[in-house]
């Protein structure tokens, strides 16, 4: 899709760096990450490639994979649904695709995948196999809104390439979230 | 950590982004359907209130503010509701890259990401909306705001 063009051109400003310290800014984003960072710690199995515990990128692929099989379980279920759940478990699979890609760049031979499966609990429960229609779509939505809100927390704490990533999944699961509402 | 490092530079694309929205949306609202003025007011109102917001950081930051455009080039013509819609599309993704760009580009400072997260999320919901108003597909995208 083409880009608005705009008609003029526009002025450089300046670069300006370093004007006017955030001293609380500094401060906040330090208190997040000793926030973040015993959780992030909480039941690693510690390997030459992973010294300081899980890749906290492990956390949202394995919700985004749990996510694409419960929209695919909720698509085959209920025809109802079958679109809107269908394309969730797409864009869920694409940041699953997307977040083991950076997984593997990240620790090259890691095998934190099946090396400690009971240290992160599956994020969500698949629903009843009689779930009906409106239980099935208040768990899509539920599962959307708290993979939101999982991304948006990580968004505040990692390097940029990752804070971006993890943007975009956040944004994308707000999307998903309204289309279900 | 360089928590004083407002990335300038990106905030500005995020403002210039803004106005250009807010501009569309003036557009938009001559070719749709009256049924869907308060949506589009609710957009309008939330990029004026981004527009101002960005301005603010920039002024703190020492930076003059990008001022709007007089005008600007449509990817397409607007004739109708449809190729309205699909500006209000456009508008949207555009302002999801240049706040995806500041996310990136801004050091891990919840203030800061927080807002411009607070943005990229909107612009990607209110696309999204737009897509089922017109009948697009598909009506989402993986990772709004990507290059």
């Amino acid at each position: 899709m083409l880009a608005l063009q705009q008609t003029g051109v526009l002025a450089r400003w300046p670069t300006v760096s370093g004007v006017g310290p955030h001293r609380r800014r500094v401060l906040t984003a330090g208190a997040t990450l000793l926030l973040a960072g015993p959780a992030a710690l909480t039941g690693c199995t510690l390997s030459a490639h992973a010294p300081e515990g899980p890749d906290p990128l492990e956390f949202p692929a394995r919700r985004a994979e749990a996510d694409a099989a419960l929209a695919t379980t909720v698509a085959r279920a209920h025809s109802a649904l079958a679109a809107a759940a269908g394309a969730l478990a797409a864009d869920r699979m694409t940041h699953a695709t997307t977040l083991r890609a950076e997984l593997r760049r990240a620790r090259p031979g890691s095998t934190s995948r099946s090396a400690s499966p009971s240290a992160v609990p599956p994020p969500v429960a698949a629903p009843p196999a009689n779930s009906d229609l409106a239980g099935a779509r208040s768990a899509l939505t539920q599962a959307m809104h708290a993979a939101q809100d999982e991304a948006a927390g990580l968004v505040m704490t990692l390097p940029g390439y990752r804070a971006a990533l993890l943007a975009s999944v956040a944004a994308c699961c707000a999307s998903h979230a309204a289309l279900l509402s | 950590m360089s928590g004083s490092q407002v990335p300038v530079d990106a905030l500005q694309r995020a403002l210039a982004a803004e106005h250009a929205a807010i501009w569309v949306y003036g557009l938009v609202a001559a070719f749709v359907s009256n049924a869907l003025d308060s949506q589009l007011d609710e957009a309008a109102t939330a990029h004026q209130a981004r527009r101002d917001a960005t301005e603010r950081v920039l002024i703190d930051a020492g930076a003059p503010p990008v001022p709007p455009e007089p005008g600007y080039l449509t990817p397409e013509p607007v004739t109708d509701a449809a190729s309205a819609l699909r500006l209000a599309i456009t508008a949207e993704t555009d302002a999801a890259a240049a706040w995806r760009s500041v996310i990136e580009r801004s050091p891990a400072d919840p203030g800061l990401r927080g807002a411009a997260l607070e943005a990229l999320t909107g612009t990607a919901v209110r696309a999204t909306r737009w897509r089922a108003t017109a009948g697009a597909t598909p009506l989402t995208v993986p990772f709004p705001g990507a290059p």
